[in-house]
């Protein structure tokens, strides 16, 4: 009676501990082909790019193994850093007005109810849209003369044409102003997802508690959305510290370099200088400070909970 | 029985005949027996419809019409990615049969073994007939240790300046001076409101207006050993100060920064220039898309020079045609790239497209004595003028020497900057 009233917690273990394998077995093979076209077309090509970046490479002919060189070469160049400088701060720039905008927009469409909904399908459409299209749509906009949209505005108001992307000054702004018009829209659908998943309750008891909206925001609504806002930021991050479709389009990384971030540094060197040993180089820095900034994100809003994100 | 050994006697003396015949017909004899697929990797489009795609597609047209077992199949690629997409296709064994390409990548391509011996290929006839009834200064440029590897298409001055006789009028002159002394007021006198005197391209990695200021001093401005252009000599100071008084003057804008080749052509279109940098095989589309001024009114001129040189004709970068040595078709391609050159197609480029004829030899037809065909006998003349160069058949850096040049054209126009120490930063940066 002993020996089988053990016997049967033991089989019930067993069967637990068998029936969690097989769970885990089922687990591995769903994910396994996507694991398996992730290591195809990413893991390898990655690796593959990084031993490229250690050869040199030029018009598709390998002239042999050179170590560091490119990377040496690389980040003993200025032009090198004031690129890595200006990737820094189209990613920060567009990310400082991107969230605040994604932010409001959601906080609006969650009070706006279907037309809410509505609004975000429209504004949703430049993200949906090519971005070489849309850089071509906002340089016929820009054309500082007769035939270019804002120069018709600003000639109506008796304005003179504006050089939005052949001043030096303003094209990084103006690159910025479009990536943004670009992308918050995505950003905005995310955190309105993310305020959806916030209970209703925790606002009713905050209003009993006497919270005004912005304490209950602060309070609330901000660390609650906190997952949300890191899936945010670091996917803006890399799209926009990657970007270089809209810059081609735009400013081809002129006027004067002034709008020649990593991502198009790494495009010119690699398909128009066709160094592409150097090129690899530049993406492999490109992946590191990708990482360093996505681990720089965990930390800040990842925090566990319980602890307030610093 | 009678009737059989007829037949077969027949067959012999057709066999002994044609055998007698072969070396005589050469290519075109063979060119009977030709069937499968050319694949052509060129920037026109099958379903375009401008001047040059109409012809190619004429072109093509006629010559599977004549050999009903060859299809010609045209892929259209991006322009500036043609060459380093054949490059790679070629080492991948995916290369097209025919390949458009610039001539300025012509040796990296050649170094790299992706181009066939054309001297192998080309008929006997072709090469006796039709290689000498070119223009030989683009022709030689594709023989490469003796081997021909391209013929050049479209002979022409690359990039030439483009200009409005009426806004020209305007001033009292027919066309642009031809000394950069006079030229620099003039085109300055021609800024008006919203009209530009001069447009440039400034951004574009396939042109560099620098050099063609430069081309003001003839082709002694390539080292005749290294190709290289002395960046900090006093003939590029020239040409830089040449920039800066445009630019002070307001001939040129700090607004064409960012200025492409398709740009300066939209905007000459909308009438914002009197004058422009321009390809010169766009004249007709030039012509075409006019909408602020009378097409008739477009004139083409060759680049004004320094001191009493001839006016500077800078021939390049042009298109050269070539067919990949990994071809399984050759024969089909060989016959299908002597049907871009006869003297019926140079007849077509040239009063479809308004292109310079490849074949000289055509020049004698009456159709060049007419008002129509006036500007290809200007490009014509600007091809014979003692100005007139190619670049170096081994441009050093030449993936990296425009766009270098073509920043140090913005810092001339839009920064005030010591033109030389701009120079001298253009040399550094491509290690000259």
């Amino acid at each position: 009676m002993t020996q089988a009233a053990s016997a049967a917690p033991m089989e019930r273990s067993h069967s637990i501990a068998s029936a969690a394998r097989a769970t885990r077995r089922a687990g591995t093979a769903l994910v396994a082909p996507a694991l398996l076209l992730v290591i195809a077309i990413n893991v390898l090509p990655a690796f593959y790019g990084f031993y490229l970046s250690l050869r040199k490479l030029f018009f598709f002919s390998d002239e042999g193994f050179v170590g560091l060189d490119n990377y040496t070469s690389l980040l003993t160049d200025p032009l090198a850093w004031d690129a890595i400088w200006r990737s820094l701060l189209f990613t920060f720039g567009s990310l400082a007005l991107a969230v605040p905008l994604a932010l409001l927009a959601a906080l609006g469409i969650r009070r706006m109810g279907k037309f809410g909904s509505l609004l975000l399908t429209v504004l949703l459409v430049p993200w949906a849209m090519s971005p070489i299209v849309v850089a071509l749509l906002w340089k016929w906009i820009l054309l500082p003369s007769p035939g270019g949209l804002a120069a018709s505005i600003l000639s109506v108001l008796n304005l003179p044409p504006a050089d939005f992307l052949t001043n030096p000054t303003m094209a990084m702004p103006t690159l910025i102003v479009v990536g943004v018009w670009r992308t918050f829209a995505f950003a905005a659908i995310i955190l309105t997802a993310g305020l959806g998943q916030i209970p209703q309750d925790l606002y009713r008891a905050a209003a009993v508690d006497g919270l005004g909206a912005i304490e209950r925001f602060r309070k609330i609504t901000l660390p609650l959305l906190a997952p949300s806002l890191l899936i945010v930021v670091s996917m803006l991050t890399i799209s926009y510290f990657n970007e270089v479709q809209t810059i081609i389009g735009l400013t081809g990384g002129g006027p004067i370099r002034h709008t020649t971030t990593l991502g198009f540094l790494l495009y010119h060197t690699g398909f128009v200088e066709l160094d592409q040993g150097r090129g690899n180089a530049i993406a492999v820095v490109m992946f590191l400070i990708n990482m360093l900034l996505i681990a720089g994100y965990i930390r800040l809003l990842g925090a566990p909970k319980g602890r307030p994100a610093s | 029985m009678m009737k059989k050994t007829n037949r077969s006697r027949r067959t012999l003396l057709k066999l002994a005949g044609a055998a007698l015949a072969l070396p005589l017909l050469g290519g075109s004899a063979m060119a009977q027996d030709l069937s499968g697929t050319v694949r052509i990797w060129t920037f026109l489009s099958p379903e375009g419809s401008s001047p040059r795609e109409v012809v190619l597609n004429d072109i093509i047209e006629q010559f599977e019409g004549e050999h009903p077992d060859v299809d010609v199949v045209v892929e259209s690629q991006p322009f500036q990615e043609l060459e380093t997409k054949f490059v790679a296709a070629s080492a991948q064994g995916r290369a097209p049969d025919i390949i458009w390409m610039r001539d300025t990548f012509l040796s990296l391509v050649s170094d790299r073994g992706a181009l066939a011996n054309l001297d192998e290929l080309l008929s006997e006839e072709f090469k006796q007939e039709a290689i000498p009834d070119m223009f030989q200064v683009f022709v030689e440029k594709s023989v490469f240790d003796g081997k021909r590897e391209s013929l050049p298409l479209w002979p022409s001055p690359a990039q030439s300046i483009f200009y409005r006789k009426d806004v020209l009028e305007e001033v009292g002159l027919e066309a642009p001076p031809l000394t950069w002394e006079e030229f620099i007021p003039v085109a300055a006198q021609l800024t008006e409101g919203d009209r530009l005197g001069l447009g440039m391209p400034t951004n574009d990695n396939s042109v560099s207006g620098f050099i063609n200021i430069m081309s003001g001093f003839g082709p002694e401005i390539f080292d005749p050993e290294t190709g290289q252009l002395d960046l900090t000599g006093d003939q590029a100071l020239q040409a830089a100060n040449v920039v800066r008084q445009l630019s002070e003057q307001g001939a040129l804008s700090p607004t064409l920064l960012n200025a492409m080749g398709d740009d300066i052509q939209d905007q000459f279109a909308a009438g914002r220039f009197a004058m422009a940098q321009a390809f010169s095989p766009r004249f007709q589309q030039f012509k075409s898309i006019a909408a602020a001024y009378d097409p008739e009114q477009l004139a083409v001129s060759a680049w004004p020079a320094f001191g009493d040189r001839p006016p500077a004709v800078l021939l390049g970068p042009y298109w050269t045609v070539g067919i990949s040595s990994k071809s399984e078709n050759q024969p089909a391609a060989a016959a299908f790239l002597e049907a871009l050159y006869t003297p019926e197609a140079s007849m077509q480029w040239a009063q479809t497209a308004g292109l310079v004829p490849d074949r000289q030899s055509v020049l004698s037809d009456p159709y060049f004595s007419t008002p129509e065909a006036e500007t290809i006998m200007t490009f014509v003349d600007l091809l014979s003028a003692p100005g007139a160069m190619v670049f170096p058949q081994r441009l050093p850096d030449i993936t990296k020497v425009f766009p270098v040049l073509n920043t140090a054209l913005q810092e001339l126009i839009g920064t005030d900057e010591d033109p030389a120490a701009i120079l001298a930063r253009a040399e550094s940066t491509l290690g000259w």
